[in-house]
């Protein structure tokens, strides 16, 4: 647009060395300290370092980096301060869809994914269908589409628990486990199932990210200026889900990342627009994601606490800030 | 040549309630229509309706003999820009951003924009009198500040037809006075036809070249303002069911109409 300050290319470059270093750096941290020296001398060390801490340091990167950016198109498209992948219920289709596999004993595996991880991917897309379904009107009100999110998202959640009862102790703790979600247990080969749709989905996102800020405007204003709007948001809604979906799939439901990102970068850079917004949520989101799994896997050796909790533990009083923000200033 | 709008015998509806049936009307280029009526009778749903906002359930409106609906989004930007009645924006972008964002149909699919844009976004900011607001956040503007703001969005378009939906009602009387010499302005230099609902009738008399009185979603006066003011105040008794009295002010040349209480 007109000139950017210098402002926002500081934080543009403190945002990409805080990734750079967390990619770089956290791989060698854990219930071990891996130093260069003896990976290179102990095969076993080795496999943990290429093998496990990178695909598990890359997964945390590109998860965090994809849900910022899915939070942050959700908010665009819904102006809501606080829609996220979590708001409209994508994630708990997917634990839906996860928990039934878990159930009802689907334990193998297609081309490397677990049963489990295909049943929360149907569950998200299922979950997504089941919104559109419900809020369709022939024109796409993004509060009755919000709602309709709020109340899948319930249903889900209610089922879930009902799930949790007929499960039994052992299927039971199963399923929490993966509702806590984590990126630990990631190979290279369950990464790609994540990886290309992530990367796609951001690809995509990049062309048309200007739509964004016109979506902030309000439908009739956008409409007016030449914006597709029922188009664009449909397109939104459904790459949005798909990349969630793949996300959650591999690495369950993390959340808050997608609140917590994009609206640190609008704390940091006033006035932001989608194009430099969708850059520093993506960094933001990726490192965030990437440092909180380090800490997840350190804090309390022998364990490793999921990262889920982390994530809520740092995101419910962000959250709660945001509300406070958003009364407050009423804005994004 | 054919008329630059035209209504074909338009119904609009809410969720099955019909607000404006059976229209029939032309505008032709050039001229500044304001639509008056109670509150409910329609005008913005015209508006609407002109702008692609709102589909009518019987007829077509077509703009330079094309339906509204058969133009691309982008195409029918390069006609039309339209100013909502209010706008509650909840992004705290800068004010110069923001009517930036009016430049949309004129960038590429990359929504760069040239140098040609960023003179347009001035020149549009000056005529708006928004020059000095550039570097504040929209969030931060009072309601006459973002009714200005708003409407330097829509001129920034450079679209051949205005389409305002009660423009001043947040206005003060110096700001109004300014925007309308600033329609004024556009009027001369790029030649638009407006389309405007209001409840100034007085500066819609002033300042339009046509007017059309809704009653009921149903047309109840169309023409030239000479034709109206000489059926005034009987026709506005009509159309808001209310008596007006008549003043002449001696400074403006011009009567003045008020409602009794």
């Amino acid at each position: 647009m007109f000139a950017k300050s210098k402002k926002t290319f500081l934080v543009v470059f403190l945002l990409l060395i805080l990734s750079i270093s967390s990619i770089i750096i956290c791989p060698w941290l854990g219930l071990k300290i891996l130093n260069p020296f003896d990976v290179l001398k102990h095969d076993d060390l080795f496999y943990v370092f290429t093998m496990i801490r990178i695909p598990r340091t890359l997964a945390a990167f590109f998860a965090g980096g994809g849900l910022a950016i899915a939070g942050m198109v959700y908010q665009a498209i819904f102006r809501n301060s606080l829609a996220d992948p979590y708001t409209l219920g994508v994630s708990s289709g997917a634990s839906l869809g996860a928990a039934l596999c878990i159930v009802f004993g689907l334990g193998g595996a297609v081309a490397g994914m677990s049963f489990v991880s295909l049943g929360a991917f149907t569950g998200a897309i299922i979950a997504i269908a089941f919104i559109y379904a419900l809020a369709w009107s022939g024109e796409h009100n993004s509060h009755t589409l919000l709602l309709a999110g709020v109340i899948v998202a319930t249903v889900c959640s209610g089922l879930i628990m009902f799930l949790h009862l007929i499960g039994g102790l052992h299927r039971s703790f199963q399923i929490l486990r993966w509702i806590m979600g984590g990126v630990d247990g990631i190979s290279f080969s369950i990464l790609y199932f994540m990886l290309i749709p992530v990367i796609l989905y951001i690809g995509m996102t990049w062309l048309f990210l200007p739509i964004l800020d016109h979506f902030l405007t309000g439908d009739h204003v956008a409409h007016s200026r030449g914006i597709a709007v029922n188009k664009y948001r449909l397109y939104f809604i459904i790459s949005t889900a798909l990349a969630v979906g793949a996300i959650v799939s591999v690495c369950g439901p993390i959340g808050f990342v997608g609140v917590l990102a994009p609206h640190t970068c609008r704390m940091l850079i006033t006035g932001i627009r989608h194009r430099t917004l969708a850059l520093c949520s993506f960094l933001l989101g990726g490192s965030f994601l990437v440092i909180t799994d380090t800490l997840a896997r350190s804090v309390v050796p022998p364990a490793e606490i999921p990262v889920g909790i982390i994530t809520a533990l740092v995101g419910g009083p962000f959250f709660l800030l945001v509300l406070y923000r958003r009364k407050k200033h009423l804005m994004l | 040549m054919g008329s630059l709008i035209e209504f074909l015998d338009i119904s609009l509806a809410y969720d099955g309630t019909v607000v404006v049936g059976d229209l029939s009307l032309k505008i032709n280029h050039g001229e500044r229509w304001a639509f008056i009526g109670k509150n409910g009778t329609g005008k913005s749903s015209i508006i609407k309706a002109v702008a692609g906002i709102l589909k009518p359930i019987h007829g077509q409106i077509n703009l330079s003999g094309k339906s509204v609906s058969d133009y691309h989004s982008r195409e029918r930007a390069r006609w039309l820009a339209y100013m909502p009645q209010q706008s509650s924006p909840v992004i705290p972008y800068t004010v110069k951003d923001y009517v930036m964002l009016g430049r949309h149909a004129h960038q590429g699919v990359w929504a760069l924009a040239q140098p040609s844009d960023y003179a347009e976004v001035i020149k549009a900011m000056e005529i708006c009198d928004i020059i000095h607001l550039q570097n504040r956040l929209v969030t931060t503007l009072s309601g006459g500040e973002l009714q200005r703001v708003l409407l330097a969005g829509a001129v920034v378009q450079d679209a051949k037809i205005l389409l305002l939906d009660e423009p001043t009602t947040f206005l003060d009387p110096s700001h109004e006075r300014y925007f309308y010499k600033a329609l004024e302005r556009l009027y001369i230099e790029k030649q638009l036809t407006v389309l405007m609902v209001t409840h100034d009738l007085n500066s819609a008399i002033e300042y339009s070249t046509h007017i059309c009185a809704l009653e009921s979603g149903k047309l109840f006066f169309s023409g030239t303002k000479e034709i109206f003011v000489e059926a005034c105040p009987g026709i506005l008794n009509q159309t808001f069911s209310v008596d007006f009295q008549t003043y002449h002010s001696i400074t403006a040349h011009a009567n003045i109409y008020r409602a009794n209480s």
